[in-house]
């Protein structure tokens, strides 16, 4: 069993009532381009819809909740349905309650100014998603050694429910 | 004047796995922002899902059309959960089927194709939107 096997899962609350909301999901999506191999990406509807892996996989992997604004509702239900995350980010605190808490954006809208502020949150998780990592390696590590090493078994890069990238 | 509260719900589940998650988060922003910005609004899905009291107190007894991207439903299944009255459940992938062999991009950023799927989406919705209005 490898430790390139252990995943995280990144939750991100993709509001839709404020520009912090896309802001998070693109930052997400962002993960899957620049941790493939390591993340996996969780929809947070699906952990009260009835998504049984989701909570699963939560439960038993690391998880970063990627908020748009300070009500932290992909922490928040996270915790609820499923497990304490490893990580918590707020993207108002990279660019402003104000800005964050302004309307939603079509990603068809998207100027310099957002992809900017996409990239300046990306900057952050990634260091906070490769501290995860390594901590949950380490306990990989000491799991395999005890003979209880749990490995991912979804698809890298993908969706929590199995179907793969898209 | 037609306040927030009188406002018709439109709900996307914004799936992240999927492009159909994006067609289904952009044409409900297409509809409470372009073509019904009076008549809908939408609220934040994660913020339902959280069961707090005050998101439920949004749409308690509030119509809703929800828009969801795969079987799983979430959108509808939350609504209804916080007790929204969900009177339209558009299956986002039920469109794609008048597109078949269509491209519309990833869950990340949609094709010119993927962009005219959620106008079309979105005009049929908007339609909804002003039927429900007029039924009150």
């Amino acid at each position: 069993m490898s430790i390139n096997m252990v995943k995280i899962g990144v939750v991100s609350c993709s509001g839709e009532d404020c520009l912090g909301g896309t802001i998070s999901r693109l930052v997400t999506r962002k993960m899957l381009e620049i941790r493939s191999d390591a993340t996996v990406t969780i929809c947070l509807p699906l952990f009260l819809a009835g998504g049984v892996e989701e909570r699963g996989f939560a439960e038993k992997f690391p998880t970063i909740s990627v908020d748009g604004c300070s009500k932290a509702c992909a922490k928040r239900a996270t915790e609820k349905y499923s497990g304490k995350v490893s990580a918590a980010i707020d993207v108002s605190d990279f660019i402003g309650k104000e800005v964050a808490e302004a309307g939603a954006l079509s990603s068809r809208n998207l100027t310099d100014e957002h992809k900017a502020m996409v990239e300046k949150v990306v900057g952050e998780i990634t260091t906070r998603f490769d501290e995860v990592l390594r901590a949950a390696q380490r306990d990989q590590v000491a799991k395999v050694a005890k003979g209880l090493a749990m490995v991912g078994n979804g698809p890298s890069g993908g969706c929590g429910c199995g179907c793969g990238p898209k | 004047m037609i306040f927030m509260s009188d406002r018709i719900k439109v709900i996307p589940c914004s799936g992240m796995g999927k492009v159909y998650g994006l067609v289904a988060r952009e044409s409900a922003l297409k509809v409470v922002q372009e073509l019904c910005p009076q008549e809908s609004s939408t609220v934040c899905l994660a913020y339902i899902v959280t069961g707090d009291q005050e998101a439920k107190e949004l749409i308690e007894g509030v119509k809703c059309i929800t828009l969801d991207g795969c079987p799983s439903m979430c959108a509808e299944k939350n609504a209804e959960l916080a007790g929204g009255l969900v009177t339209e459940k558009v299956r986002v992938i039920d469109s794609f089927r008048k597109h078949k062999g269509a491209k519309p991009g990833t869950a990340t950023e949609l094709t010119e194709e993927g962009w005219l799927i959620v106008d079309e989406i979105a005009g049929e919705i908007a339609e909804k939107v002003k039927l429900l209005r007029k039924e009150g």
